[in-house]
């Protein structure tokens, strides 16, 4: 047998176990009348952070965090944009906060979740992979795109993700094709004020529904490019529709700035654009339309 | 094992009244009468936990917790409804889209084909049934230039039927903003 002392093996065995039992207490098992649904991050003093998609619908839970203390907790705000919740607790737990980290790529990490059959479960993986920012198909604006290579249960989604030195990656949650993702604590902490104060994120709104197309060539040299968004539906009484925009027409530029993917629309649309007016540059007909909306705060729901 | 009736008795169990009365419309459209959980349904449908005992399977609609024969999405059409109740009474298990389909994720799937205006058009008369001549009569072109980019969508989408044309390309594309 190696030497206890010596083995890296046992080392960084002892030391994930080690930062196990420091992350415990911010683990938080997340019961809907007495069944355990989905994990969660005491991110505050009594604030629990969990991913929206994993608690649809539900106002009301009990919290059990990793060190056994129980909480009855409410739905604070939910923002599907970035995909977090917030619970707030009836009771004051106190949590040692954590250093929030930046993702390194191929680094270990540890992500920890409630594995419904009483304590805090454990994963092991590195960072697979690391983009820049992205929007969701909700419009939120996710700060950077960490992918975990791991697996994980959909009870274990929402809990803390660590980083090898302890610090705080962010949330973990599934994404398409059931890869874990993180949403990353510097998203979680620029959603979380709006969430606690009114319950909702705002973003801009233009009440369009989108869909990139190809120009015809006939249309690319007037719009000056060969992809747009055609207009596939106009929501009744929304910015668009005032601005006098129909179906059928194609966006390609908004605010003097050639689109051609929603996510470029989404880009101009953050809360700081609601009231704002904002010039469509659209194709009818063939010709060339330019039309003003006032971006609208996205209605709830 | 016993043939399914083609006329079910369904008891629709949901607390909500306006709900109840749509869903009691919708299960008697496609042709099942709808009784009282008391009396001996052979399926139940519900949004919420059952307190009565009864040995009839449930189809659960929407995200309800609990141990249900059959589950269908909140916005289920009444095809899917009437499927599902046929199939729990039936003994079988009834999952709706599998939820990773809906898992959290990017606005767009980068590698999608980008379709051109007309297919978009033509993708939307598809999804409404429409045959190739019926959708060039609504287009106004002609029933060869429709059956041309019927092919074309095919090809970009990978599709081998109108139906997952349809469900390829304009399920997926579409971004409210």
């Amino acid at each position: 047998m190696p030497e206890a002392a010596q083995d890296p093996l046992i080392g960084l065995s002892d030391a994930l176990v080690e930062r196990t039992k420091r992350a415990q207490s911010l683990v938080a098992r997340i019961e809907v009348e007495g069944r355990p649904i989905c994990s969660g991050t005491l991110w505050r003093k009594d604030v629990v952070v969990a991913a929206d998609q994993g608690f649809a619908h539900v106002d009301a839970a009990e919290v059990v965090l990793g060190d056994g203390s129980r909480f009855a907790a409410q739905t604070a705000g939910r923002d599907p944009g970035t995909n977090v919740l917030a619970l707030k607790l009836d009771g004051t737990p106190d949590p040692t906060p954590l250093p929030t980290a930046e993702p390194d790529l191929g680094a270990l990490v540890l992500a920890f979740g409630a594995d419904g059959d009483g304590g805090i479960s454990v994963r092991l993986g590195v960072i697979h992979s690391v983009g820049p920012t992205w929007h969701s198909r909700a419009g939120g604006r996710i700060d950077r795109r960490i992918v975990l290579d791991m697996t994980m249960s959909r009870r274990e989604e929402g809990g803390p993700v660590h980083d090898a030195g302890g610090g705080l990656l962010g949330m973990s949650t599934l994404g398409p094709r059931r890869r874990v993702l993180v949403i990353p604590a510097t998203t979680v902490e620029s959603v979380l004020e709006p969430l606690l104060s009114k319950g909702r994120v705002e973003r801009g709104w233009l009440g369009l529904a989108l869909q990139p197309v190809q120009l015809p060539e006939a249309m690319r040299a007037g719009a000056g490019q060969s992809r747009g968004l055609m207009i596939m539906g106009v929501a009744k009484d929304g910015p668009a529709e005032q601005a006098g925009v129909l179906a059928g027409d194609i966006l390609v530029a908004l605010a003097g700035e050639s689109v051609s993917r929603p996510s470029t629309v989404a880009q101009r649309l953050g809360p700081e654009a609601i009231g704002q007016p904002v010039e469509l540059r659209l194709l009818r007909a063939g010709k060339i339309l330019l039309l003003t909306a006032i971006v609208a705060g996205r209605p709830s729901g | 094992m016993s043939e399914v009736p083609s006329r079910l008795r369904v008891a629709v169990a949901v607390s909500d009244a306006t709900a109840r009365c749509r869903l009691a419309a919708l299960v008697a459209r496609s042709g099942h009468e709808v009784v009282e959980l008391t009396d001996a349904p052979e399926a139940i449908l519900t949004d919420d936990a059952i307190d009565e005992m009864t040995s009839a399977p449930a189809v659960a609609i929407g995200p309800v917790a609990g141990d249900f024969a059959g589950r269908v999405p909140p916005d289920a059409t009444p095809q899917q409804i009437d499927a599902a109740l046929r199939a729990v009474v039936a003994g079988l298990t009834v999952r709706g889209p599998s939820p990773q389909h809906r898992n959290f994720g990017p606005m767009v799937e980068e590698a999608w084909p980008v379709l051109t205006p007309r297919e978009i058009e033509v993708l939307a008369a598809l999804r409404d049934g429409l045959s190739n001549k019926a959708a060039a009569r609504r287009l106004g072109i002609s029933p060869h230039t429709v059956k041309f980019h019927v092919e074309a969508l095919f090809k970009k989408l990978g599709a081998t039927s109108r139906a997952e044309a349809v469900a390829k390309g304009l399920r997926r594309q579409i971004v409210e903003i």
